[in-house]
C-alpha cells in the first residue's frame, strides 16, 4: 500500500468502525466522498482519464452524486486500481460459467478495510437484539459456501470468513467444498449439535446453495427446527436475472424447513465489484413482515441513486430505475458502481426489483444472456 | 391518461367480444401511460377459433391467387398513402409499442408495406414459382409431369417483435399460399399485423374468417397448445429458447420453419477508403446500423475496416460517428427499457475507460442519445448490447475475416460489404463456409427483398406441398 492510501483506509476503516450505525448526516458523507474522489483522481489514470472526458475534476464537483460512476461490466474490462497496483492484496473474481467469457475482477488494496467494512454492517444486521427482545447473541456461522481457503476469489466466502473470525468467535464452518459440492452430513451433524446445545446460529449461503439443501433435506423428510433467534441470510436469490424460484416460495420452504419466522431470512444484496454490502433487516421490522415491503438498507458509508435508465438523472422515490452505488469501502478502487439492478428508492433505501413486467426483449439479434453463456468468443 | 391498443383482430363470430362467454381481458404496460390488451382463452373458445380458421382455410383453397395478390397489395397501398388514417394510426401506436421514435416508425412502415405491393408479390410469385397458376390447379411443368403447389390449411405463426412489420410479410406469405392463419405476434410487434388483418377484411370480406392475430405472453395460453397441434404448419420467430420451446411442443407430423436470432457484420475495404468513397460509405453504414436501432438480424454488430487505404480505420470511425450523429437527427433513436438501456451504459462506459486506460481504443458516442462507436484495437468480433451500438474491427486483410469467425458462423447472416469488388466472390465463398446466407451491401442490407431466402431457405420452401402429377 502506498502511504497515502495506508492513510486514507485507516481513516476510513476507523469511521466505518466508529459509526453508531445510524445514517451519517450528509457532511460528513460529502466529505468522505470528495476525499476519496480527490484521491481516486489523483492515484487511478485510468478513471482520472474517464472523469476527465467529462469535464469533471475533484475542484468542479459540488456534490458527491456529480462523482462520475463507472459500469459494473469495467471490472471485467480493466483493471481498476486506485494506488500501487504491485500492492493488491487479493484478486475478487465474479463467478462464471465458463472459461470464454470474461469475469469482472476486483483488485483490492487492503483486506482490512474490506473487514472494517463488512464486519460492522453485518453486526447492526444480524448480530443485533432480535425483535423478540433476546440478547444479541453469538451466533456460530454455518456457511453454505466454500471456505475462503479452498477459493481465495470468493468475495462471500472471504465475507464470511471474515465474520466469522470477527463476529462469531471462530464458531461454525463452512459446508460446501472447492468443487461446489454441499457437505450435507457435515452441516446435518453440526445443525444437530447446535440445536441440541440451543444456541441461536446464523445459516448463510447462496440462494442456489440453499435450494440445493432444501432439496436434500426433502429427499431425506427431514426437517432442522433451529434454536430460536437463529437467522438466515441468502444472497444471490433475489435478483431479476437470476431468480430462480419466486422468493415468497423459498422463503416459505426455509421458513417450513428450519422451523424460523420469515422475519428471521434475510438477504443479503452484494456484489464483488463493492466492498459494502446492503441488507434487507427484517430484524429492525420497520416496514412490517411483508417481503413487498422490505428495503435494502445501505451502511452509512453508501449512499444509493436511483437513475433514470434513459437520461441518467436522478429519479424521485419510487420511480424504478438503474441502482447506482457511491461506496467509501471501494477507496481502492472505484467508488461510483453502475449496476445493472433494477430499483426504487424508497425512506432511508431501496427495493431490488425483478424485470419488469412484459419486458420481452427486443431486438433480432442475440440476447446479452446468450453471448454471455458462453456461445460466442 | 391510459392509452390501450387491443393486440388482437379475431374473426366475426368473436366480434361480440369481450362479451362472449369465456374470454376476459388482460392488459400489459409497455410503455408510460401506453398499455397493450389482449383476451385470455378459454379452452372451448380457443378450439371454436381453431374450428372457424381451419373451415376459412378450406374456403381460401378456391380464391384465385391473383385476387389474393390483389387484396394484399390495396392494403399495402394504404400504408404507403400518407394522407390515409390507417398509416397515422399505425405510425401513433408503433413508437410506444415498439419503442421506435415517430420518424423511425414511419421509415419501416413504408420500407415494409413496399414490400407487400400487389407489383413486389407478383414479382416474389414469379421468381419463387415461375408459374404461380400452380397454386391455384395442376399446370404443366414439362414432358408427362404436371404440377400443383398446396399450401397448409392452417399455419401458426409466432412472431418475435423485434421488428415491426416482419410478422405481418410471414401471414402475407401464407396467404399468397392460400393458408388460414393465425398469428401470436411478439409483444414489440402488435400493431402492424392488428391493423393489417383488419384492412385486408375491409377489403375482402370472403378472408374475414381466415385470419386471427392474437397476442399472449408465450407459453402462457392454452390457444398456443392447441394451435401448434391442429395447424399444418408452424413458423415461428425468436430467441432460442423460444424456438426450441416450441419446437419440443410440435408434433413431428407438423411441418416446423423457424427463424432463430441472427446476426450481421459489415465488412469495410480499402478499395472504399478513399477519401471520396469513404464518407458515403460511412453514411450507408450508419444507417445500416441504426435502422431499426439495430434490432434486426440484418443489423450488423461488428463492421470490419481494412488498413492500408487512404482513409485509415481510426478515421473511418471519426466519419462513421459523424454519419450516426447525423443519421440521430433525421431518424432519432427510440425510448429503451431499462433493460435495453442498461446494456448500452454498461458496454459504453467499459470501452470508455479501456480507452482512457490507455489502450489503442476509441469511443465516439453520442451526448444524449445512444449511439456509439467503439473502434477496437484488435481484429474480432464483438456482439453489440443493441440500439445502435457498433464496433469497429480494424482488419489487415478482409480475406481473413471468415476464418476469424468461428462460433460466431452459427448466428451470422447477413454480411454488407462494401469496397472489396473485385474480391466479392473470394469473399462470399468464404463466407458462406461459415455461415453466412447474404452478401450485399451497406445500403441494402436493411431491407432484403420480398425473394430474399431468408436464413439460406427458399420463401415458400416449407410452406408448399409439391404435388406431381404423372401421365399414365
Amino acid at each position: 500500500m502506498s502511504d497515502a492510501f495506508a492513510h486514507l483506509a485507516h481513516a476510513l476503516g476507523t469511521a466505518f468502525k466508529e459509526s453508531p450505525g445510524e445514517p451519517w448526516a450528509d457532511d460528513p458523507f460529502e466529505q468522505w466522498a470528495q476525499r476519496v474522489f480527490a484521491y481516486q483522481f489523483e492515484t487511478n489514470p485510468a478513471y482520472a482519464a474517464y472523469v476527465r472526458k467529462r469535464g469533471i475534476t475533484p475542484s468542479n464537483v459540488g456534490h458527491w452524486s456529480e462523482i462520475p460512476w463507472v459500469p459494473a461490466a469495467a471490472f471485467k474490462a480493466i483493471t481498476l486500481v486506485s494506488g500501487d497496483p504491485s500492492r493488491v492484496q487479493r484478486v475478487f473474481r465474479t463467478s462464471g460459467t465458463t472459461g470464454t467469457v470474461r469475469r469482472g475482477e476486483h483488485h483490492v488494496l487492503d483486506l482490512e478495510l474490506y473487514r472494517a467494512s463488512l464486519i460492522p454492517n453485518m453486526g447492526w444486521n444480524l448480530y443485533a437484539g432480535a425483535p423478540d427482545g433476546l440478547e444479541g447473541p453469538t451466533r456460530p456461522i454455518f456457511a453454505l459456501t466454500p471456505a475462503p481457503a479452498s477459493v481465495p476469489e470468493s468475495s462471500l466466502s472471504f465475507m464470511l470468513g471474515a465474520a466469522l473470525d470477527g463476529l462469531s468467535r471462530g464458531e461454525g464452518g463452512f459446508f460446501v467444498t472447492g468443487d461446489g459440492v454441499i457437505d450435507t452430513a457435515g452441516l446435518s451433524e453440526a445443525l444437530v449439535n447446535a440445536t441440541t446445545r440451543g444456541t441461536p446460529i446464523l445459516l448463510a449461503g447462496t440462494a442456489f446453495a440453499f435450494v440445493h439443501w432444501l432439496d436434500w433435506l426433502r429427499e431425506q423428510s427431514g426437517e432442522f427446527d433451529l434454536p430460536p433467534g437463529s437467522l438466515i441470510m441468502e444472497t444471490g436469490g433475489f435478483k431479476g436475472r437470476s431468480r430462480f424460484l419466486e422468493r415468497p416460495e423459498f422463503y416459505e420452504s426455509l421458513s417450513e424447513a428450519h422451523g424460523l419466522p420469515v422475519e428471521a431470512i434475510v438477504n443479503e444484496y452484494g456484489m464483488t465489484e463493492l466492498l459494502s454490502q446492503f441488507y434487507d433487516r427484517p430484524a429492525t421490522a420497520r416496514s412490517g413482515p411483508a417481503l413487498d415491503a422490505r428495503r435494502h438498507v445501505p451502511p452509512p458509508w453508501v449512499r444509493t441513486r436511483v437513475l433514470d435508465p434513459n437520461t441518467l438523472s436522478t429519479l424521485p422515490m419510487g420511480d424504478p430505475g438503474l441502482l447506482c452505488h457511491y461506496d467509501l469501502a471501494n477507496a481502492g478502487s472505484v467508488m461510483a458502481v453502475l449496476t445493472d439492478d433494477l430499483g426504487v428508492a424508497v425512506d432511508d433505501g431501496f427495493r431490488v426489483l425483478g424485470r419488469v413486467q412484459g419486458a420481452e426483449p427486443r431486438g433480432c439479434s442475440l440476447a446479452m444472456d446468450d453471448l454471455l453463456s458462453g456461445v460466442l468468443p | 391518461m391510459k392509452r390501450t391498443f387491443d393486440a388482437c383482430r379475431l374473426p366475426p363470430f368473436l366480434r361480440e367480444f369481450p362479451t362472449e362467454p369465456g374470454l376476459i381481458w388482460e392488459t400489459i404496460d409497455v410503455s408510460e401511460g401506453v398499455a397493450v390488451r389482449f383476451p385470455a382463452w378459454s379452452d372451448d373458445t380457443a378450439q371454436r377459433l381453431l374450428d372457424t380458421l381451419t373451415e376459412a382455410g378450406a374456403r381460401l383453397a378456391e380464391v384465385p391467387v391473383r385476387d389474393l395478390v390483389t387484396y394484399v397489395g390495396r392494403v399495402a397501398d394504404r400504408f404507403l398513402d400518407s394522407s390515409d388514417p390507417i398509416r397515422h394510426q399505425a405510425v401513433n401506436w408503433l413508437v410506444p409499442t415498439a419503442g421506435v421514435s415517430k420518424e423511425m416508425a414511419t421509415e419501416i412502415l413504408i420500407g415494409m408495406a413496399r414490400d407487400w405491393t400487389a407489383e413486389r408479390l407478383t414479382e416474389l410469385l414469379r421468381r419463387e414459382l415461375q408459374d404461380p397458376g400452380v397454386l391455384d390447379g395442376f399446370c404443366r411443368l414439362d414432358e408427362g409431369r404436371s404440377v400443383r403447389a398446396k399450401g397448409p390449411l392452417l399455419t401458426f405463426h409466432v412472431g418475435a417483435g423485434t421488428v415491426p412489420g416482419v410478422s405481418v410479410t410471414s401471414m402475407i406469405r401464407a396467404l399468397l399460399v392460400k393458408s388460414a392463419v393465425l398469428l401470436k405476434p411478439g409483444l414489440g410487434d402488435v400493431v402492424l399485423p392488428v391493423l393489417f388483418a383488419e384492412a385486408l377484411a375491409d377489403e375482402a370480406p370472403e378472408l374475414s374468417d381466415a385470419i386471427a392475430v392474437t397476442y399472449w405472453p408465450g407459453g402462457s395460453s392454452h390457444l398456443e397448445g392447441f394451435a401448434l397441434e391442429r395447424a399444418e404448419a408452424v413458423v415461428a420467430y425468436g430467441g432460442n429458447d423460444a424456438i426450441s420451446a416450441l419446437r419440443g411442443r410440435t408434433p413431428v407430423t407438423t411441418r416446423f420453419i423457424s427463424y432463430h436470432h441472427r446476426l450481421s457484420v459489415g465488412l469495410v475495404g480499402r478499395e472504399a477508403l478513399t477519401v471520396e468513397r469513404a464518407p458515403r460509405v460511412a453514411v450507408m453504414a450508419a444507417r445500416a446500423v441504426s435502422m431499426f436501432d439495430q434490432r434486426g438480424c440484418v443489423s450488423p454488430h461488428t463492421i470490419y475496416v481494412e488498413e492500408g487505404g487512404a482513409i485509415d480505420p481510426r478515421e473511418w470511425a471519426a466519419l462513421l460517428a459523424s454519419a450516426m450523429a447525423d443519421l440521430e437527427a433525421e431518424l432519432p433513436g427510440g425510448h429503451l427499457t431499462a433493460i435495453e438501456a442498461s446494456a448500452v451504459h454498461q458496454m459504453r462506459g467499459s470501452a470508455e475507460l479501456r480507452e482512457a486506460s490507455g489502450k489503442v481504443v476509441r469511443v465516439f458516442r453520442a451526448e444524449e442519445g445512444f449511439w456509439t462507436v467503439i473502434l477496437e484495437d484488435e481484429m474480432g468480433f464483438v456482439p453489440s448490447c443493441l440500439n445502435r451500438v457498433v464496433s469497429l474491427a480494424p482488419t489487415p486483410d478482409l480475406c481473413d475475416v471468415a476464418g476469424s469467425l468461428g462460433e460466431v458462423g452459427r448466428y451470422l447472416q447477413t454480411v454488407a460489404v462494401e469496397g472489396a469488388e473485385d474480391r466479392l466472390p473470394i469473399l462470399a465463398e468464404a463466407l458462406g463456409r461459415v455461415g453466412a446466407t447474404r452478401v450485399t451491401s451497406f445500403e441494402k442490407a436493411p431491407w432484403p427483398p420480398p425473394w430474399w431466402r431468408h436464413d439460406g431457405a427458399s420463401v415458400f420452401a416449407g410452406l408448399i406441398r409439391w404435388i406431381d402429377l404423372e401421365a399414365c
